[in-house]
């Protein structure tokens, strides 16, 4: 291992400046970058910055919006009130983050800075019309979720910024999250896909593939053929919607999966969802 | 860098290095070597403690990022504890452990899913011990150890 130093910073401001030092990177659970740094990934880390110790920790609702602290964990995020209550696509989502022990380390931040086209709780954040609030310490932004990844592992942060939280419009869906990996527990997900559903005046519905292109990817034709289909779903409907979500995914082959075998599930895991 | 937490009820001290990883603390520095480095990865749970009550991989969690407030729980901590002499009691009953290797972290992951979920079902169990490896029993033993271990909470 390498010989990196470690800050524990107490504000955002802090952390923001030893993040614009080159090498300095951002540790939030460790799930990721542990491995990361134990199989020498990083060629050049000069130190951990460890944000543990910053206000990211709250969900809350405000308004007409409901707002995820970027250091809640999967656990926390899976058992909160207001999330079970509104969005069990993303409690689907988080309760298929590794197995227990990563759970209660695992932070929702952590999952998209780590910006992997697997990554669980992403296709549930891009059903739920999710923002990112990023933050330098000073000022913020905000992006959509869709517009945060720029490629695998790759995303819009610029040296000293952090994701503060994640704002989904307060609404109550339903949905569900589906993964396909090569076991059950502690698998990277081969193709992952969430659905979530809501109505106002008329029924809406997202459809979100990860692990299927360099990022997660919306499915806006199975999204149109959904909310223009009757309801209850007939069997038409979900066949073509299915047949929309494989034309959306444009994987890879890897050494995970083929690129015919993922884009063929892209279609069963949307069926699977929409029969539950 | 130096540290405080507490570590099986006691407030201890230690000195760290910003590499150290809270496994090798806990073997090295305290000597409680009840926790085990299988992977050093997240995937066996060989490594399992409980951070302020919830299990987690010590192998990726660095000692640095402890804090003041933080209690560490070992099986070692347990010794008194009747739930985990209960669990024990069942894995020795049942047969379930043979090398060893992997029991400490399946006892503490059989802990926490029994003090939130009295009377688990196969599939929950299976569920709460999905991030424990054990290559020596095949699990059928471990399953009705835990099973054993609710029944006798009656
Ligand atoms: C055994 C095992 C199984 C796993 N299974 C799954 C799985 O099933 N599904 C899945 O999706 N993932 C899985 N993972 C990966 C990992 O657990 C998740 O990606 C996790 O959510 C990462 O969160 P963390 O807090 O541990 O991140 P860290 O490791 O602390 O950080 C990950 C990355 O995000 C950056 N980062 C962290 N927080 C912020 C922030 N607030 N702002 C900006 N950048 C930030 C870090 O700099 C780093 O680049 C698994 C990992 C292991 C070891
Ligand atoms: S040693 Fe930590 S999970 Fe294997
Ligand atoms: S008893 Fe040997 S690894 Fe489980």
């Amino acid at each position: 291992m390498s010989n990196y130093e470690f800050f524990k910073p107490q504000t955002v401001k802090e952390a923001s400046d030893l993040l614009k030092n080159d090498g300095y990177l951002a540790l939030s659970g460790g799930t990721d970058m542990l491995v990361k740094i134990k199989n020498g990934f990083f060629k050049n880390l000069k130190a951990v910055v460890y944000i543990g110790g910053l206000p990211f920790k709250e969900i809350k609702k405000e308004n007409d919006k409901v707002i995820i602290g970027s250091g809640c964990t999967m656990e926390e995020v899976a058992t909160n009130p207001i999330i079970k209550e509104n969005y069990p696509t993303l409690v689907e989502a988080a309760n298929t983050v590794g197995a227990t022990q990563i759970r209660h380390m695992a932070t929702i931040g952590g999952n998209v800075g780590n910006s992997s086209p697997a990554g669980d709780s992403i296709p549930a954040l891009y059903s739920l019309d999710a923002q990112v609030v990023i933050t330098n310490g000073t000022s913020q932004r905000t992006v959509e979720i869709k517009d945060f990844f720029t490629g695998p592992g790759r995303n819009v942060l610029q040296a000293g910024e952090l994701i503060e939280a994640f704002v989904l419009p307060f609404r109550k869906t339903t949905g569900r999250f589906m993964k396909l990996g090569e076991r059950s527990a502690l698998a990277i997900s081969k193709i992952n896909l969430a659905v979530s559903a809501w109505e106002d005046n008329k029924k809406h519905y997202r459809v979100a593939l990860g692990s299927v292109a360099p990022t997660v990817l919306r499915s806006k034709k199975a999204e149109e053929i959904l909310e223009n289909a009757a309801h209850p779903l007939t069997e038409e409907a979900i066949q073509k919607a299915s047949e929309a979500a494989r034309e959306t995914a444009d994987p890879i082959t890897d050494i995970r999966s083929t690129k015919a075998y993922r884009k063929q599930m892209a279609g069963v895991l949307l069926r699977k969802a929409l029969e539950k | 860098m130096k540290i405080i937490f507490t570590l099986n009820g006691k407030k201890v001290e230690a000195e760290t290095t910003a590499q150290m990883t809270l496994l090798e603390l806990l073997r090295q520095n305290f000597k409680l070597t009840a926790a085990k480095e299988g992977c050093g990865k997240g995937e066996c749970g060989a490594c399992t403690v409980f951070l302020n009550g919830s299990p987690i991989n010590s192998c990726l969690k660095l000692a640095a990022t402890l804090n003041e407030n933080d209690s560490i729980t070992t099986v070692e901590g347990l010794e008194e504890d009747k739930l985990m002499q209960r669990i024990r009691q069942s894995f020795t009953d049942e047969g379930a452990v043979q090398c060893g290797f992997c029991i400490p972290g399946m006892t503490l992951a059989t802990h926490h899913l029994l003090s939130k979920n009295p009377k688990p079902s196969l599939t929950d169990i299976k569920t709460a011990l999905a991030g424990n490896i054990c290559r020596c029993t095949g699990y059928r033993k471990i399953e009705a150890a835990v099973k054993n271990a609710a029944d006798k909470g009656e």
